[in-house]
């Protein structure tokens, strides 16, 4: 999929589909990493990605203020909307995978490389180079060739500047979108970043202020204007084993230390696929069951965006279930592989067929 | 750490105010200076590392991994500055003092009830029911020839109570709320929404609303209502004329993103391990940002000192490193105010060992608790019982009207815990089945449900008269790992508070017809808690509600302290908490105490912003 | 039973038919191999070993027989003063994650043996204990169900 910069509000609904998809695109790599730890172990290590994994479902929901507020239709039904792991995302010079693998240090380098900061301001944020169909990330089109967004950043940056070109031309036309599908603080409260109703410009931007900078601290520091460490630097302190403390400077924590037990994790089979589990049994409708309660959820979250906010309560039930299921799978054998255990599968609702 | 200063320094500086105790009391106190500009030293005799989530996750760990999960089961045993814990009741011989637990159980009736003394205090395993009181519970002589009058009324109190839901963060809707006389002020919303019922809830208020019990000549009309909670739920977006409510999660000084919404993780006592439940860490935790509190944990007040004008001179400490040796340093602090927030039975004491009984003798004295009665029954259907948080909703229409001139009154909870407080339940249920049913398989799995699925246990927790005769005293027999003085508790329940516990009993058998459940309360005569009256026996469960001990009142011939918790005896001493109230009525004692403390907090702004300000010398 | 895998096996098959649940929820716990070592740890290898052995004798005779197995496992397990109250602490185990110390008749007769004493096996044994699902509810303290899950019906889960 390739997309031109930002010129019309179908532009814009294509980006904001896209931001969705790709804040959702994080959320199964990091549950599995959580899911996989030993349970009552690695406490800090646990919160730190749950936060995270919390706050990816926060800019979700951002994302999906931000599209319904511009006259647009969230839909995480769609097809293809849930990526197949291993996916693709830009690193510059090449792709490097992102899948649903076990909690390890390999696992956390990955998730900086998602987190990464941005880089660079105006054109500077398009690098040229070949494009993997995985890749989470549009390109961008035409008659400036085969450009990727250097990071996720990158491509918040032409999100927001491309509002802003858009609400310079059209003023206030731009918001159309009907305010009783905007999630409120009344359905949607977490610890960490607070939800935004998007029904004008400044709220616009405020909503792309937490989602840009909450990922990747833009900018160069490591703190948001709220005081919120960014996504990249909560990675980092699992790798350094220690926290970061305000007025500490990228790379060196010096906030309490904490340790890791890289070992106090289940070996779940990596970037596990339906196909994995042909084998009848118990574990298969298991996984099976796993990925349809998946799509339920997803379901769901598309009906709370399309206008039933109050429907996101039964869906953090629905997580918790989710959790669930998927624990009792990642402590399952692999059958027929030793040392590797069973490992959910985020499909989404079984595809239909088409004759 | 919260300490970011030494003992010595402490001790090098005149505070303004030197707050003894970092439960909720001590902490809105100590908030409301610092914002007011003063300097604040708190000194905390529990342990408590530092404010963060990692240490509020090792007591929960260690909760998980107790084969006892008691209500302090979360917190160690610590005997530098220990705390009473329920098992470690015994039933008396007459006579005979129970000395085996850190209270001495003096009887006749002896009392489980706890507190914690850990930093944060006993919020950090309350339940979190947040209950204003009834203004005629404030007029309890006038109004019914029993026990005292406050100096203060509801109204004095109502904008108080306004200040202490907003800092404990309470979830209710004002409708619900407004009941027997309580009022709101035009427009007020609470924080946040009300807590949606359970689904037991729901099934009992079916048949059970609109149901008519008569208490001796009151009539009075059943309904279940949604209880008024600090915990957080779905903030209200009219609070506070429109500006809505931030939920405060949880207490760390690195950024985790927990403390969100109640998850029903039915685990409020002992510990909530979402932190959505207040605790005074989060008081706490805001004062620390004023910059003008200092925290010194593991330090115990250990001797109150009064000068020759009568004013407090100075306050003795002892501070430990570590809670498994007694090795601890000594010292003396001092400040221009001395705020004893140690809990009832704790301030009670340090006044005593400091051969402090007041002019009159009555520190220490009244102490007061809720009695509670359980009575526990089958529902006839699955009502989903151990989910939610302990108790969503309660029976409010029995703790008002004429009858309190004869008997206690009293409030019924409904427990989603089902029968765990009386009968150990649901582990007793699984030993029954698998041990004597001769269970296994399906059958056990289908038995559970059919037994604990559809419990459903009714506390009635009945008000008590404060009596000059139950009371903490001490007893140089008794002491604790650093040398302390223990309480000592003498007790027993009045006739009035037992005449309400029988009228209990009458109305939960009349709750169960009315539901078609299978009563199946008892009480066995060998309980720690069984008392008689008139023919019939109960088990009587301390209501974990201290109260009393330096009760307020309008002169210093019959009261401890006056109407701003300040003592008659030395000006510069204020005794706050619940030991401060001279009656309890049928609330939960907390958010009443938090107000009466911002009430205290800005007299003792006002008096000292009207004095010359901190001196801080060697 | 030499290999660990065999033991383990046999622990899971009688453990299934001990708690009604399928080995694949036993072993979603994670907590299959901790329990074997529990049980192992408070009554012995040879204590254990019999167990399972006549176990799977009781499993093999009778195939796919439920009442048959029914019959057997009382007869041969329940009723046996031996295995019984092993075989019953198994199944408090998994239900509550918690070991209660055996009956002190079998430790008089038996073995007395220092780990057998009432204990939590381990945090998460406790969390993983297999009540709580069983009642369409969470352990108290853990894996709370989600704000406002509590008003609607539980979803429970017999057999
Ligand atoms: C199981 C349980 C459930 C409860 N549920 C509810 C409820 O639902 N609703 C409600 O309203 N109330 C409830 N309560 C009561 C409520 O918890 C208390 O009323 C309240 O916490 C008292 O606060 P406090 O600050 O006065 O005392 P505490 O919280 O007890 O704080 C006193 C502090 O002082 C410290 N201290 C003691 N002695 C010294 C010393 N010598 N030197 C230094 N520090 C000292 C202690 O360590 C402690 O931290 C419950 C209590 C319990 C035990
Ligand atoms: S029910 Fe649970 S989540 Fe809610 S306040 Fe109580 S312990 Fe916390």
């Amino acid at each position: 999929m390739t997309l031109r910069r930002i010129t019309t509000v179908e532009d814009l609904h294509a980006y904001l589909h896209i931001a969705m998809q790709l804040e959702h695109a994080t959320i199964p790599p990091y549950l599995t990493a959580l899911y996989s730890m030993h349970p009552t172990t690695n406490a800090d290590a646990y919160r730190v990605i749950r936060v995270v994994a919390v706050e990816e479902m926060l800019h979700l929901t951002l994302a999906a203020n931000l599209l319904n507020a511009v006259g647009g239709t969230p839909d995480l039904t769609a097809e293809g909307f849930v990526p197949t792991y291993p996916a693709h995302l830009p690193d510059g010079e090449t792709d490097f995978e992102v899948g649903t693998r076990a909690f390890s240090r390999d696992t956390i380098e990955t998730f900086l490389k998602i987190e990464r900061p941005a880089l660079a301001e105006g054109d500077g944020r398009f690098v040229a180079r070949e494009r993997s169909s995985r890749a989470l990330l549009p390109g961008v089109d035409a008659h400036e060739d085969d450009l990727h967004f250097y990071s996720i950043g990158e491509f918040y940056a032409e999100v927001g500047e491309g509002l802003q070109r858009l609400y310079d031309e059209m003023g206030d036309d731009l918001f159309c979108g009907d305010p009783a599908r905007q999630v409120g603080a009344a359905y949607y409260y977490s610890g960490g970043g607070a939800i935004v109703e998007v029904t004008d410009g400044a709220s616009a931007a405020a909503a792309m202020r937490v989602i840009s900078e909450q990922g990747e601290g833009l900018g160069g520091t490591i703190y948001d204007e709220e005081g919120e460490l960014a996504h990249y630097y909560r990675f980092q302190q699992l790798l350094l084993g220690r926290y970061y403390q305000p007025g500490d400077q990228g790379g060196t924590p010096t906030g309490p230390p904490f340790e890791v037990d890289w070992e106090a994790v289940y070996p779940v089979k990596a970037d596990a696929q339906l196909d994995d589990y042909r084998e009848p049994g118990e574990l298969r409708d298991a996984v099976f069951a796993y990925s349809a309660t998946y799509g339920e959820f997803l379901t769901r979250l598309t009906e709370a965006f399309s206008g039933r906010p109050d429907l996101l309560l039964p869906a953090v039930g629905d997580m918790f279930r989710i959790k669930e299921l998927a624990s009792q799978i990642i402590r399952n054998p692999m059958p027929g592989a030793a040392g590797v255990n069973a490992a959910p599968v985020f499909r989404g609702l079984a595809p239909v067929e088409v004759s | 750490m919260p300490a970011q200063i030494d003992h010595a320094e402490a001790a090098s500086i005149v505070y303004d105010a030197l707050v003894v105790g970092s439960g909720v009391s001590g902490a809105i106190v100590a908030r409301s200076l610092a914002e007011r500009g003063l300097r604040v030293l708190v000194v905390e005799a529990g342990p408590g590392e530092e404010l963060s989530v990692a240490d509020y996750e090792t007591y929960l760990t260690r909760f998980y991994g107790a084969a006892a999960k008691d209500n302090n089961a979360a917190y160690e045993v610590n005997p530098n500055a220990p705390m009473p814990r329920s098992p470690d009741v015994r039933r008396l011989q007459p006579g005979h003092p129970d000395s085996t637990g850190y209270l001495i159980q003096n009887g006749p009736y002896e009392m489980d009830s706890t507190y914690t003394r850990v930093l944060g205090g006993t919020t950090m395993h309350w339940e979190g029911k947040a209950l204003r009181m009834l203004p005629e519970d404030f007029q309890m002589r006038s109004r019914f020839g029993q026990g005292r009058d406050w100096p203060i009324g509801y109204d004095d109190l109502e904008p108080y109570y306004r200040k202490a839901e907003f800092e404990l963060g309470v979830s209710a809707d004002v409708a619900d709320q407004t009941f027997y006389g309580i009022t709101f002020p035009p427009d007020y919303e609470f924080p946040m929404h009300g807590l949606p019922k359970s689904y037991l809830d729901q099934l009992v208020a079916r048949d059970l609303d609109g149901t008519e019990i008569r208490l001796e000549d009151t009539t009075c009309t059943l309904s279940v209502r949604p209880t008024a909670q600090a915990r957080n739920g779905v903030p209200n977006p009219a609070y506070d004329g429109g500006k809505g409510y931030v939920p405060v999660g949880a207490v760390s000084t690195h950024q985790v993103d927990e403390g969100g919404r109640c998850q029903g993780n039915i685990n409020c006592v002992p510990l909530c391990p979402v932190q959505a439940k207040y605790n005074a860490r989060k008081t706490l935790a805001a004062s620390l940002q004023t910059g003008r509190v200092d925290i010194l944990t593991q330090t115990i007040a250990s001797r109150v000192h009064v000068g020759e004008d009568g004013q407090i001179s100075h306050i003795d400490y002892q501070a430990y490193g570590s809670t498994t040796s007694p090795e601890h340093v000594t010292g003396s602090l001092r400040a221009r105010m001395y705020v004893l927030a140690a809990n009832p039975v704790e301030n009670a004491r340090l006044m005593l060992a400091s051969g402090l009984p007041g002019s009159n003798g009555l520190v220490g004295r009244n102490l007061m608790d809720h009695a509670y009665l359980l009575t526990w029954a089958l529902m006839p259907e699955i009502a989903g019982t151990m989910r939610g948080s302990q108790c969503t909703s309660g029976i409010e229409d029995l703790r008002a009207g004429e009858f309190r001139r004869r008997h206690a009154a009293m409030r019924v909870s409904i427990h989603n815990d089902g029968w765990a407080w009386p009968t150990g339940s649901p582990y007793t249920d699984l030993i029954a089945l698998v041990d004597d049913a001769n269970a296994y398989g399906a059958a056990v799995r289908r038995g559970l449900v059919d037994r604990i699925s559809r419990q459903l246990m009714l506390s009635f927790m009945v008000e008590l008269m404060p009596e000059p005769s139950n009371r903490i005293t001490v007893d140089g027999r008794y002491i604790d790992a650093l040398g302390n003085l223990r309480p000592v508790l003498s007790y027993s329940l009045p006739e009035y508070t037992m005449d309400g516990v029988a009228a209990a009993r009458r109305v939960s058998r009349r709750i169960f017809q009315r539901l078609g459940a299978e009563d199946r309360t008892s009480y066995d005569p060998l309980d720690t808690g069984y008392v008689g009256h008139q023919g019939e026996g109960y088990i009587i469960r301390g209501g974990n509600h201290w109260a009393g001990t330096h009760i307020m009142g309008e002169s210093s011939h019959d009261s401890v302290v006056d109407v701003h918790q300040r003592s008659w005896d030395h000006p510069n001493l204020y005794l706050v908490g619940p030991g401060s109230m001279p009656s309890i009525g049928t609330s939960n004692t907390t958010l009443t105490l938090a107000a009466m403390s911002f009430m205290t907090a800005e007299h003792i702004a006002t008096e000292l912003t009207t004095r010359p300000t901190v001196t801080i010398g060697g | 039973m030499a290999d660990d895998n065999d033991v383990l096996a046999a622990f899971l098959t009688l453990s299934a038919t001990l708690t009604g649940y399928s080995q694949f929820r036993l072993l979603g716990t994670g907590q299959a191999e901790p329990y074997l070592a529990t049980t192992r740890g408070a009554v012995g290898d040879d204590v254990l070993d019999q167990l399972l052995t006549t176990s799977a004798a009781v499993h093999d005779k009778a195939a796919d027989n439920e009442e048959a197995l029914d019959r057997g496992l009382r007869a041969g397990i329940l009723s046996d003063d031996k295995l019984g109250p092993v075989a019953r602490n198994v199944i408090k185990m998994w239900f509550v994650g918690t070991w209660y110390q055996l009956p002190q008749e079998w430790r008089d007769a038996h073995a007395t043996r220092e780990p057998d004493v009432t204990h939590v096996v381990s945090p998460a044994s406790y969390t993983e204990g297999l009540l709580w699902p069983t009642i369409g509810a969470n352990p108290p303290g853990a894996k709370g169900q989600g704000y406002g899950t509590w008003a609607s019906p539980p979803l429970i889960d017999v057999p």
